[in-house]
């Protein structure tokens, strides 16, 4: 039967790239497969539905929820404010405040694109003000986008997690300094560039500014507490804590900030349903044909074959981070890791590498594949955003992947990195 | 009809997102409170799905699920409205596999009991088949929408 799945594997990945919607292609593929290997056809719907009815990945729809609810209780020039005021005075320092930005905001919602969406045009607009080329204001802005799903809570980490049976809180866990390392890395980047291009600052507002901004964002400041305390702490697992970061996020929109009315709960709920079912639709059709390739054994046909061919966890590693890069090029990121999770994780086991960190590895990954063409999604959200052409921003972004990559590959060549903070906080 | 069935989706869609928030928070109220419920990680289950599906089918009518365009829009005008024709026709056979056999899975289940709840367990699978029935309808308005194309617009529109 792994012949058969290699057949239509081979099929699908035609339709894939001929344009057919991704969650279609599998579960076509899955349906070639049941009726050729003579199986119920029933068992069509009946694992699509099983795929998704599970406790953790409840915790996807709500943290899309909470994104929403805070995007639209306009939360995001307090936390603009904050970090202009407290890093904006250094040399490039809009540059800098956008990646700060974009970390605290990775904490508030799980998504690049969210990130891109939510803050860029904030980010975006602030730095063409202070005289940034349009390219370079949208290249570091949609560079530190791909923060947002690496620091949690993360969107993709929930799906690697379900898909791949490994804890979500330890995969969260893991996210936190990858993330950091993110931001350090990109700051650093626009330290050099700040100096070639002649980049401004502005002058410092004073400490008394900073504590200000500071006091007026700081229960937007707090949601990222709030989740994590709550996982952290053992009260409540993502999933709880995402509801829990739903209230607080409502909390905020209608007692706190008041930005918030009945009107915005319609159109954010919307929203957010359409948001899970484009997500989760790939879930639950990928559901179906990892269990179509387990019934065909095409995981313990490969991942031999793998074993064979590559000698070494770190070849491997090497090899499987190409070929994530590559993949990511041509396809949406979750779509990519549905796909390629019941074919790389068991192989990564058998090496011995952490399923933890080869989560974050795989997210890193495929995440940057969101900010270089031909698919670039956060690329062209921002090009939107910035009115720059796709073309001249698919050269402008080239620099900023630089420091990024090197992130991935300390993380992929170095395990404490990712495992240090979840062996710490998680061995009780 | 089609705006109809629109407001139907969003209709059902939003009481569905605001029961699942509410069940799970449920569960942690009582669950810190020590009076655990049984039933709210069961419900929350159903529900999920309920919601996937709903998104799904809103996207569906959107046209907004995730697809490559980059190699399709490089196709000669010809060649493109025949793999789209043949796509539709496929995702036609797809939504119309999901509705049956969703269908054939109710009636399985309809008298199995959830386990922690005094429902029939078949209401899990419901929401499949008015998925599949949008899958459908959406394959037929498309496949109609590219018969009646006409071939000179869509080249001045894809140069």
């Amino acid at each position: 039967m792994s012949a058969l799945m290699i057949k239509i594997g081979c099929g699908w990945l035609v339709a894939i790239l001929l344009g057919i919607p991704l969650y279609a292609s599998m579960g076509l593929a899955a349906l070639v497969f049941l009726a050729f290997a003579g199986m119920p056809l029933t068992v069509l719907p009946q694992k699509m539905a099983g795929s998704i009815n599970s406790f953790p990945i409840i915790a996807a729809p709500l943290f899309i929820l909470m994104g929403n609810i805070l995007a639209a209780a306009q939360i995001t020039d307090r936390i603009v404010a904050f970090a202009s005021a407290l890093i904006g005075w250094v040399r490039g320092g809009y540059a800098h405040a956008s990646i700060l930005t974009s970390m605290i905001f990775a904490g508030m919602v799980g998504s690049a694109v969210a990130d891109a969406a939510g803050a860029g045009a904030i980010e975006v607009r602030a730095m063409r003000r202070a005289g940034y080329k349009p390219e370079t204001a949208a290249s570091i802005t949609a560079a530190a986008a791909t923060i947002g799903p690496i620091i949690p809570p993360s969107l993709p980490m929930v799906i690697y997690g379900v898909t791949a049976d490994v804890s979500i809180g330890k995969l969260f866990v893991a996210g936190i300094i990858p993330g950091l390392l993110m931001g350090l890395s990109l700051m650093i980047m626009v330290t050099f560039i700040a100096k070639r291009e002649g980049m401004g600052r502005k002058t410092f507002s004073g400490w008394g500014t900073v504590l200000k901004t500071f006091l007026d964002g700081f229960f937007a400041l707090m949601t990222p507490v709030v989740i994590l305390g709550g996982i952290f702490s053992g009260l409540c697992t993502p999933t709880e804590a995402a509801s829990i970061a739903c209230f607080y996020a409502l909390f905020l929109g209608f007692v706190v900030y008041r930005t918030l009315t009945v009107d915005h709960l319609g159109p954010i709920l919307i929203e957010t349903i359409e948001t899970t079912g484009l997500v989760l639709v790939l879930v639950m059709a990928a559901g179906v044909l990892g269990w179509c390739m387990s019934i065909s054994r095409l995981p313990q046909t490969l991942t031999p074959l793998i074993l064979e061919t590559i000698k070494s966890p770190l070849a491997f590693l090497l090899m499987a981070n190409l070929l994530m890069l590559l993949i990511g090029c041509f396809m949406e990121a979750l779509a990519a890791m549905l796909i390629l999770i019941p074919i790389l994780v068991p192989a990564a086991l058998s090496y011995g590498i952490s399923p933890v960190q080869f989560g974050v590895v795989m997210v890193l990954n495929l995440i940057l594949g969101t900010i270089h063409p031909p698919i670039g999604v956060v690329l062209f959200v921002v090009t939107r955003i910035a009115e720059v052409s796709f073309e001249t921003m698919s050269r402008a972004i080239l620099p900023w992947l630089v420091p990024l990559l090197v992130v991935l590959a300390m993380i992929s060549f170095w395990p404490p990195l990712t495992l240090w903070l979840p062996e710490l906080l998680f061995a009780k | 009809m089609l705006r109809l069935i629109d407001r139907l989706i969003a209709w059902f869609a939003i009481p569905s997102a605001v029961l699942l928030l509410l069940v799970v928070m449920a569960g942690v109220i009582c669950r810190a409170a020590d009076h655990p419920l049984s039933w709210t990680d069961e419900a929350s289950g159903y529900l999920m799905v309920w919601c996937a599906c709903f998104g799904w089918m809103s996207a569906t009518r959107k046209g907004a699920h995730i697809r490559i365009r980059f190699f399709m829009d490089r196709l000669p005008s010809g060649l493109n409205r025949l793999v789209r024709l043949l796509f539709e026709l496929s995702l036609l056979l797809l939504g119309c596999m999901i509705a049956v056999k969703g269908l054939h899975l109710v009636q399985t289940n309809l008298e199995i009991e959830a386990t922690s709840m005094p429902i029939s367990a078949a209401l899990l699978y419901v929401p499949l088949i008015p998925a599949g029935l949008v899958m459908m309808l959406q394959a037929v308005l498309d496949t109609l929408g590219i018969w009646q194309e006409k071939p000179a617009v869509q080249d001045k529109a894809q140069s």
